[in-house]
């Protein structure tokens, strides 16, 4: 049987219309030993405090819904144990975002630079679905599979100081997409994201503090990504002087 | 409450309703501190470039001028700043060196790179072994 | 009362999650002209779809053919699937996993460069595909980032869709809450397609997340679509105690073992009907047999209530990290259980809801206008239970074809009356505004979610009997009277939650109405439904779908006869 302690939780709260920036709040919660951040902030809403807004839904760390700040840090909160925490937890919205209410913020400037590395398979012919699948080995798949794993949680932009110093660059988890699509074997637009790439958003910008890396709760490694987007950004920028017309696929 | 940019991952719509200004992230932790430090060095490394400056200066204009800059060398101030530097070179090297082999794209037309542990062994046997050679040259001793 | 802002697009698709994506991609492939307006009440990749582990099915190895896999869908069905659904679900199956590895689902591939498939639950052969255990992770971005390449597609994400809107005893449209400003909009189109996903949370033990709350099938209902088949509900047979997360049946198509308390592997040395096929039964036999050797006194206690051992020590770390990474992350996670040291603990937990909105094949309903595909829609290819991995192929078929259907019906339709619809918008938002904030009531949210829940678990569990059954009618209709007595604190316009919520349990309580009123309603035991008074299935009697029909003195309950074709019921045994 787990047992209870109370523990106090000093949240972020935020209504556009009745303050003026964003204060906060605390509350004593009697949690359990095998509880996690969101569980919490579940009891808060239930049974302390209805007006607390916060976004969540598997609860299993696999739709990105739930991410927040927690004592600092960037950490999806169905995840995180409160075990590892003190008697206090200090609960903010994601850094690095515009705040909308309480802990809820502005996912669509997200959304914007995820588009904007057009994140599908790019073809100059489709195959028809008659045909059958495309082949594809194993080591071809393990080649970008880590990079696909990516949820959309945005703890990377919560933790990178380039996101919060540079409002163009693409970011984290939309350059480890973008890359995730150029190296898979199917794709044939590498030429096209490696502009994007090279483009106001540049992934150039990032400065290898690896924060993405630190925070990232699937394993994706951003890092990795960037860093190698950043060679492949180069190697095609240089085969476009040799070959005018807009190199050739890898 | 610390902010972020003003406009971090702001988006280009219009605002449906008024946000609060982007929180910025924890820079006092000693991870981040590390990186902070990491990122500072390129300070120096302005510096350097001013120092290695008036050394080619001090080249082209004669055996006086190097052996006056290589008096100033010796200023107590120009140990100090020298010695920082190999200590930030190591530090920014071994970090550098660590993302190395995880910023090796899958590959490169047929090309693969090799095991994280072999791109180490080479890294770090041109860095010491270039090391050892300047250091012979500079010191007189070789060739 | 507000000026609403009125929005045109020619098709309206609520739910953004497998189905609801793949009838966007299918609408506006199928038109080159036509608009769709994606309605989600959370941003696409948040959909419980993302959550699915296993697998997707569809015949792909020489050894396997059409047939197979329909006998088998048909049996798992315990025999109430409509056979020309399951015929065309086989047969366009293949082409839609297909399909979608060519839009880049990374697929697990065999050494050959083959996709690779899997054993799963009630299939005779290997025809599950997967992407390691995150195949519903993998379809849902790949299908959400496809659907970034069509500017034809508009998505408005968290709007909460709140009221169908009819004009002419047709669907001409949607008002739905914009839950950013608090303002409601209304989407006017001729033709809308409901994918909201089923209702796993109106049990208290289930692997679906918070937002499964029915609010498509509520929508539905209320308008007078009848709700098919809701008696079935599906216990998925290992769930982790008290939180329920879903560790996915690949685990025992990889080898896992089910042990009790003795540590024996009881669906062997016992009777209970999965015959060699064992661990590899069908989900509702393998779930009664958890509960009957925990009823008699063989399952391990703990403090979320008994359970069995899911064990894959034998299966070796190499192949769990290779094949089932992410089961291994939350057993530990969640259990704190490594399941190459230790056996996890599991219980049976709800699922899926095979019943659903009453359609035909192309997602239509009996209200013109409007269609529903997805877990939402009761086709039937689930019948009495669904297999494994049959659900996310489902989505893409049907999915695909509700969009096709509904672009059909979209050319052909008028304009719709801007006034008329406004006016219900106007209403609707006067309505929300109304209840936003509304401190007088006297009844607690949380309070009637767990009475409602409880509820729930007492009378349609694995195992029901009639008086069970009859105390949670009339449980479910006491806790709608008290809702309607619901007071809410939250008072603010930008992002209230708790009016969402308030939303959702009214949704809740409507589905779980006619859950428990169709279940009462089958005196029989048939798939998934298991009546401890009516042990036996009866053809004779019931071999027809439940439709129940919303009601303001009580639903009105009425059959539906099961299409039937070359595959005779016979007995279920394995």
């Amino acid at each position: 049987m787990s047992e209870t302690e109370t523990k106090t939780f000093v949240v972020t709260r935020f209504d556009p219309d009745r303050h003026a920036e964003p204060t906060t709040q605390s509350y004593e919660v009697p949690v359990r030993s095998d509880w996690k951040v969101l569980d919490a902030l579940n009891y808060i809403k239930d049974e302390i405090d209805p007006t607390l807004s916060h976004r969540w839904s598997c609860r299993m760390a696999v739709c990105g819904s739930c991410g927040m700040n927690v004592n600092g840090q960037p950490k999806l909160t169905c995840k995180d144990s409160l075990a590892q925490y003190g008697d206090s937890v200090r609960v903010e919205p994601l850094a690095n975002f515009p705040v909308i209410r309480d802990l809820v913020v502005e996912l669509e400037g997200f959304l914007e630079k995820f588009k904007q590395v057009k994140p599908w398979i790019i073809r100059a012919k489709e195959k028809a679905v008659t045909e059958g699948t495309y082949s594809q080995s194993p080591e071809e798949l393990e080649a970008f599979r880590q990079f696909s794993m990516c949820i959309n949680c945005m703890l990377c932009y919560a933790a990178c100081p380039v996101v919060a110093n540079e409002p163009d660059f693409l970011g984290p988890a939309a350059i480890a997409i973008g890359h995730r699509y150029n190296i898979d074997s199917r794709d044939e637009g590498a030429h096209e994201r490696n502009q994007v790439f090279r483009g106001e958003g540049t992934v150039f910008s990032c400065s290898y503090a690896n924060e993405c890396s630190e925070v990232c709760p699937k394993h994706v490694d951003p890092a990795a990504a960037i860093n190698q987007a950043k060679f492949m950004a180069v190697l095609d920028w240089a085969q476009s002087l040799v070959l005018p017309r807009g190199g050739e696929e890898k | 409450m610390s902010l972020a940019h003003p406009d971090a991952m702001r988006s280009t719509r219009p605002e449906p309703t008024r946000t609060a200004p982007p929180f910025r992230p924890d820079y006092t932790t000693p991870r981040m501190r590390r990186y902070l430090l990491f990122d500072a060095t390129g300070f120096l490394y302005l510096l350097v470039g001013f120092v290695v400056l008036r050394a080619i200066w001090a080249l082209s204009s004669g055996s006086e001028a190097w052996a006056a800059l290589l008096r100033d060398f010796q200023n107590p101030l120009y140990v100090i700043f020298h010695a920082l530097c190999f200590v930030s070179v190591i530090f920014v090297g071994v970090r550098f060196f660590r993302l190395f082999p995880k910023a090796q794209p899958p590959r490169v037309g047929p090309l693969k790179p090799p095991p994280g542990p072999v791109i180490f062994a080479l890294l770090y046997t041109v860095w010491i072994g270039v090391t050892i050679v300047f250091a012979a040259i500079l010191a007189g001793v070789w060739p | 009362m507000g000026v609403v802002e009125v929005i045109r697009h020619d098709v309206v698709i609520v739910g953004g999650g497998g189905a609801g994506l793949r009838a966007a991609i299918a609408a506006v492939e199928a038109d080159p002209k036509i608009t769709i307006a994606l309605v989600s009440k959370v941003y696409p990749m948040r959909s419980h779809t993302v959550s699915a582990e296993g697998g997707a099915a569809a015949v792909a190895r020489p050894d396997d053919s059409i047939e197979m896999h329909g006998y088998d869908t048909v049996k798992g069905s315990d025999f109430l699937g409509d056979q020309d659904v399951i015929q065309y679900f086989v047969e366009e199956a293949p082409k839609e996993l297909t399909r979608l590895e060519h839009w880049g689902c990374p697929w697990s591939r065999n050494e050959d460069g083959t996709v690779a498939t899997r054993a799963f639950g009630g299939m005779t052969t290997k025809r599950t595909w997967f992407a390691a255990d995150k195949v519903g992770f993998h379809m849902l971005h790949t299908l959400f980032q496809h659907s970034l390449r069509f500017e034809r597609i508009v998505r408005y994400d968290e709007h909460f869709v709140s009221k169908l809107l009819i004009e002419n005893g047709a669907v001409r449209g949607v008002a739905a809450l914009d839950i950013r400003t608090g303002n409601v909009r209304v989407f006017i189109a001729p033709a809308v397609i409901l994918t909201t996903g089923g209702a796993g949370k109106i049990f208290p033990f289930t692997t679906n997340g918070t937002i499964k709350t029915g609010d498509g099938m509520a929508l539905a209902y209320r308008t007078g679509v009848p709700l098919k088949d809701m008696e079935f509900v599906q216990y998925h047979p290992t769930g982790l105690p008290g939180t329920g997360i879903l560790i996915t049946e690949a685990a025992r198509g990889e080898g896992g073992y089910l042990l009790n308390r003795e540590g024996e592997r009881f669906l062997t040395t016992r009777d209970y009907g999965v015959g060699q096929k064992a661990e590899l039964g069908p989900r509702d036999m393998i779930s009664r047999a958890i509960i009957q050797e925990v009823e008699a006194g063989r399952g391990i206690e703990g403090p979320y209530g008994e359970y069995v051992h899911l064990d894959l020590r034998h299966v070796g770390a190499d192949k769990i990290n290779q094949r089932l990474p992410f089961v291994r992350e939350l057993a530990k996670t969640y259990v704190g259980v490594d399941p190459v040291e230790q056996p996890i603990p599991i219980r049976p937990v709800v699922h899926y809801m095979m019943g659903g909105v009453d359609t035909n094949m192309d997602g239509a309903t009996l209200l013109p206008g409007l269609f529903a595909a997805g877990e939402t829609a009761c086709v039937s290819l689930n019948g009495a239970n669904r297999l494994g991995s049959n659900s996310l192929t489902e989505c893409l078929v049907f999915g695909a074809r509700a969009g096709q259907a509904a672009v059909k019906v979209a050319r052909g339709a008028g304009a719709g009356n801007e006034a008329v619809l406004r006016r219900q918008g106007e209403e609707e938002q006067a309505r929300l505004d109304a209840l936003r904030g509304r401190r007088k009531g006297g009844e607690r949210m949380s309070v009637l979610r767990n009475a409602m829940n409880a509820a729930m678990e007492r009378g349609c569990g694995v195992y029901r009997d009639q008086n069970g059954m009859r105390a949670t009618v009339q449980e479910i209709a006491q806790v709608k009277g008290r809702y309607a007595d619901l007071g809410l604190s939250d008072a603010s316009r930008v992002f209230n939650t708790e009016l969402v919520q308030a939303l959702e349990l009214g949704n809740m309580l409507d589905v779980a109405e006619a859950v428990a009123h169709a279940a009462l309603a089958r005196k029989e035991s048939r798939g998934a439904h298991s009546c401890r008074d009516y042990k036996t299935r009866d053809d004779q009697n019931f071999l027809h779908h439940s439709l129940v029909y919303f009601g303001a003195a009580g639903p009105r309950l009425d059959k539906k006869a099961a299409t039937l074709g070359c595959w005779v019921p016979e007995e279920r045994k394995y």
